[in-house]
């Protein structure tokens, strides 16, 4: 891999990593009796690694010039080896929060892994760790194809990847270690925030580089969302963690805003994090992955377009729904309601042009676990914007908010959603990416499918039931006209649900550890794919169904 | 900076100028997607993925 | 060629810019208003802020994830107010930053904690929830009370939190140290200046009832039992909204 880069940007490279060094040195050193003293020291340790098998390489010859004649793939497929190893731990830890929920002594003595350290090991780490890294790896791949050009250059893609990576470590380990800024999905601090910054505008610049040099016209509509998804959230995150930090060389900040007004920043973040980071950047991958691995084109092309710019334009309007009933001005919750509630519309235009893409091929659907991984993935996409939009009625919300209703309804979202779709088109890429026949086991992936169905279906029928009896039981009063029920009946009320749910997240989990398993078989053992016309998927179906225009 | 105008000034500027872009807005996209002389580049778009060729045009 | 590559270019920036104009504006048009609502929350000129062992208490609170589990926020709903007491008022949280509102409530909301329960119930529960409420899910906290706390960094929070907009005086700052350890120790000779710079409502006495020692426990507590108390505002409302 290392030989594959010139010369230049092997030295860039050291570059880089030097500077990095530098930089962890130096928070190493004058940071001590401070936290961050220990992300200097990863950094500089991490940088000094990656620097030793580049350094082996730096006088390898000179990649030869037939690289042009392909894509740049290898950043996808590290990409995708890490997407898999995010979701095992994450997901892990995930399982681990759930059960300390049943069983709160299931854990060590040690601060790093109590309940509210490593509840944002989980949220940080499916989010940005598998889904952030899924989407980049896909991303790489679709703009390639969709431009048809290779990528500009081979260092940045490179640079975004393990930066990117390098973030989430510095945050999960962060928690863990107490540094955190507490805002829900913004919890890394400000020297990490900062670093994400620098990341994501080298990932913007290679986007507008490589459609820059399409040689189509157009812009295929998968990377409308997906750079949706780099430019807001770009914007999303600074203005959200402006913060001041106690000083240089001090891990903790305090954030620019405060009360109403950081409520409604955090949740104007929060939801729009939701947004572009779980909507839109996904909705990019099944509109690439889906038409292919169907065979058909997108069913209504217009469609798209308009679900496009409604759900940019209206997405951000509606954060305040995360604040009803609260100290934020009546008109703001109302404004947030009614925006929701029209976010239906495109929202459901989505789901359906996935859907109505596939009639014609329900056959496929029917034998290929990697096409039902993606139809399952729109159904949920739309039920779970469906349940949003109604759980933003007020009246709703004031039963709902607070409840294990709302984690239901994210991970409804999470697996049903973000999950299946990036494992229907992990499944979908990785034999061409490595240039195998198909995965190593159909079979596995066949049984990572019902696994993660059924695992979502307890979950989310578990949180269901457990926060609608919550909030009811919060709510009821006697005859005499008092409470009925204390908040711990409530507390104790959750308990079968609880184990429910950590059930159905270990299916969950396993599914994602069969993933894992069939990844590597297909790497290390699965037959190479014999001619070229295996690399150019379901080739022969397409022939005919590209003639077959939708509208 | 925003001190000077008051707390309903700027509600009703958001509330009205809000809703006109909202409306103005979504006219432009949908004038967009369905201009007649764009149905050619949709329809070859949504064509031109599955065309797939594994390497880029040189 | 190179004008073709021109025009491509294009697009793809109007398409940048045509994704900035959408998405902003929503964002504005919820957000821009909030920077003049101060001209219309409630006043509290009786508002206090945070001493800097109640500052370190909420950090650790901060720190050890509690708001996973707990809202600050009491809504205007008639079970919440019977449940918790006067609804939250956004005044209240005007020096908190970052808000601590919450989103879940495994526990229950704590907006109003304050003097609920004695210092030692506090103590005991932290350290092991079970040994006071049996059914408790809630994680013990058994390092709070042997870390020692951390005050060195004390005066540049303050300082930090200045220059986001609480008003902390020079004085203040300057002995933001010296006012952590007396706050939690009474009988030393630090404890003086503490009501001359917070106020003669302040809370003073050993919180984790560990005299000699400052720690992480003597702060969680000191927070933990001023939450509902930095002003009484809330008392003094009158207007009662309808509560639904
Ligand atoms: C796993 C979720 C969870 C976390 C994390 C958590 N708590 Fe709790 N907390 C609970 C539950 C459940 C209760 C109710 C049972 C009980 O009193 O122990 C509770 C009760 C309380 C109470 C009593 C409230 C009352 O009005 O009776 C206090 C005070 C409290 N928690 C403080 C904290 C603090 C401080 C932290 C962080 C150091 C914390 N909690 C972290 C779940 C949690
Ligand atoms: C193995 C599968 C999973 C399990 C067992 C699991 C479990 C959990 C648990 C126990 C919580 C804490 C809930 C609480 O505090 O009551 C949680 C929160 C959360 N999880 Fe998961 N999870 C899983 C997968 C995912 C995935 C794939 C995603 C996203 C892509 C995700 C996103 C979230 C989010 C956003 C929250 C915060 C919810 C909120 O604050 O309301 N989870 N999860």
């Amino acid at each position: 891999m290392i030989s594959n880069l010139t010369t230049g940007e092997r030295r860039g490279a050291l570059l880089i990593l030097l500077v990095m060094t530098l930089v962890g040195l130096f928070f190493a050193a004058a940071g001590r009796g401070d936290p961050i003293a220990v992300h200097g020291a990863l950094i500089m340790v991490a940088a000094i690694a990656l620097a030793f098998p580049i350094m082996a390489r730096l006088y390898d010859p000179e990649p030869p010039a037939e690289r042009f004649d392909t894509y740049y793939d290898d950043p996808s497929k590290v990409g995708i080896i890490l997407t898999f190893v995010w979701a095992a731990f994450a997901m892990f830890v995930g399982d681990w929060v759930a059960w300390l929920l049943v069983e709160p002594t299931w854990t060590t003595s040690g601060a790093w892994s109590s309940f509210g350290r490593i509840r944002p090991v989980h949220t940080t780490g499916v989010i940005f760790g598998f889904g952030g890294n899924g989407l980049i790896a896909t991303s790489f791949y679709v703009m390639q194809r969709t431009s048809r050009v290779r990528l500009p250059d081979q260092l940045s893609p490179w640079f975004v990847l393990i930066g990117y990576n390098l973030f989430c470590v510095l945050a999960v380990t962060g928690y863990m270690l107490g540094i955190t800024q507490s805002k829900e999905y913004a919890e890394p601090e400000w020297y990490a925030d900062l670093w994400l910054v620098i990341v994501w505008v080298v990932y913007f610049i290679l986007y507008m580089r490589t459609l820059a040099r399409r040689e189509e016209p157009h812009i295929y509509v998968a990377n409308w969302y997906y750079m949706a998804f780099i430019l807001v959230v770009a914007m999303l995150h600074i203005v959200n963690n402006l913060a001041v930090p106690v000083s240089f060389l001090s891990a903790k900040s305090f954030s620019l805003f405060s009360g109403v007004q950081d409520a409604l920043t955090e949740w104007w973040y929060g939801h729009n994090a939701v947004a572009f980071f779980l909507t839109a950047g996904f909705l990019g991958m099944m509109y690439y992955y889906l038409p292919i691995r169907a065979g058909r084109p997108i069913f209504s092309y217009r469609m798209s377009i308009i679900s496009f710019w409604g759900i940019t334009f209206m997405y951000m309007w509606v954060g305040s729904h995360h604040l009803h009933h609260t100290a934020l001005p009546q008109w703001v919750q109302t404004l947030g309601m009614t925006f929701s509630l029209v976010l239906i519309v495109p929202s459901w235009a989505s789901a359906a042009n996935a859907l109505l893409t596939l009639n014609g091929a329900w056959h496929k659907v029917r034998d290929d676990a990697t096409l039902r991984f993606m139809m399952i993935a729109a159904v949920f996409y739309g039920l779970t914007t469906f349940e949003g939009s109604f759980m933003a009625i007020r009246s709703v919300n004031a039963l709902s908010h607070y409840t294990d209703w709302t984690v239901g309804h994210v991970h409804a979202g999470a697996l049903g959603w973000v999950a299946m779709i990036t494992f229907g088109a992990l499944y979908a890429s990785i034999p061409w990416l490595w240039k195998r026949e198909r995965m190593y086991s159909p079979a596995l992936v066949e049984v990572h499918f019902w696994l993660a169905l059924s695992g979502t279906a307890i979950y989310v029928f578990a949180l269901w039931n457990a926060g609608i009896i919550q909030g009811l039981m919060w709510r009821t009063y006697t005859e005499n006209g008092n409470l009925a029920y204390t908040f711990l009946d409530s507390v104790v009320a959750m308990r079968p649900y609880y184990i429910a749910r950590a059930i159905g997240g270990l299916l969950f989990l396993l599914g994602a550890l069969a993933g894992c398993l069939n990844l590597y078989l297909t790497i290390r053992y699965a037959a190479p794919a014999t001619d070229t016309a295996s690399l150019k998927p379901l080739r022969d179906e397409l022939n005919d169904a590209a003639t077959l225009p939708a509208e | 900076m925003m001190m000077d105008f008051s707390h309903e000034t700027v509600v009703w500027a958001a509330k009205t100028f809000g809703l006109i872009y909202l409306v103005i807005f979504s006219m432009a996209v949908v004038a967009y997607a369905f201009w007649p002389s764009r149905q050619k580049e949709f329809h070859d778009a949504s064509a031109a993925i599955l065309k797939q060729e594994d390497r880029p045009w040189r | 060629m190179f004008k073709l590559h021109y025009r491509l270019e294009r697009r793809a920036i109007g398409m940048t810019l045509g994704i900035i104009a959408a998405a902003s504006i929503g964002g504005f048009v919820e957000i821009a208003p909030l920077f003049t609502i101060h001209q219309t929350v409630e006043a509290a000129p009786d508002m206090r802020v945070y001493t800097p062992l109640e500052l370190a208490g909420r950090n650790i609170y901060i720190r050890e994830g509690c708001y996973a589990c707990h809202s600050q926020m009491i809504r205007t709903l008639r079970d919440e107010v019977e449940r918790y007491g006067h609804y939250s008022l956004a005044v209240e949280s005007k020096y908190d930053h970052p808000m601590l509102w919450g989103s879940k409530r495994t526990g229950p909301d704590i907006a109003r904690l304050g003097g609920k329960y004695s210092d030692e119930w506090h103590v005991r529960h932290l350290l092991n929830p079970r040994d006071v409420v049996p059914v408790s899910i809630m994680p013990a906290y058994g390092w709070l009370m042997e870390n020692d706390l951390r005050t060195d960094d004390l005066s540049d929070q303050l300082t930090a939190q200045r220059v986001v907009g609480v008003p902390y005086t020079p004085d203040m700052i300057r002995n933001a140290a010296d006012d952590a350890y007396g706050q939690a120790n009474p009988d030393s000779s630090r404890a003086k200046g503490v009501k001359t710079r917070y106020g003669e409502e302040t809370n003073i006495r050993s919180f984790a009832g560990a005299p000699g020692r400052l720690t992480e426990m003597d702060a969680l507590v000191a927070y933990l039992q001023i939450l509902g108390h930095l002003t009484d505002a809330a008392s003094r409302d009158t207007v009662a909204k309808d509560l639904e």
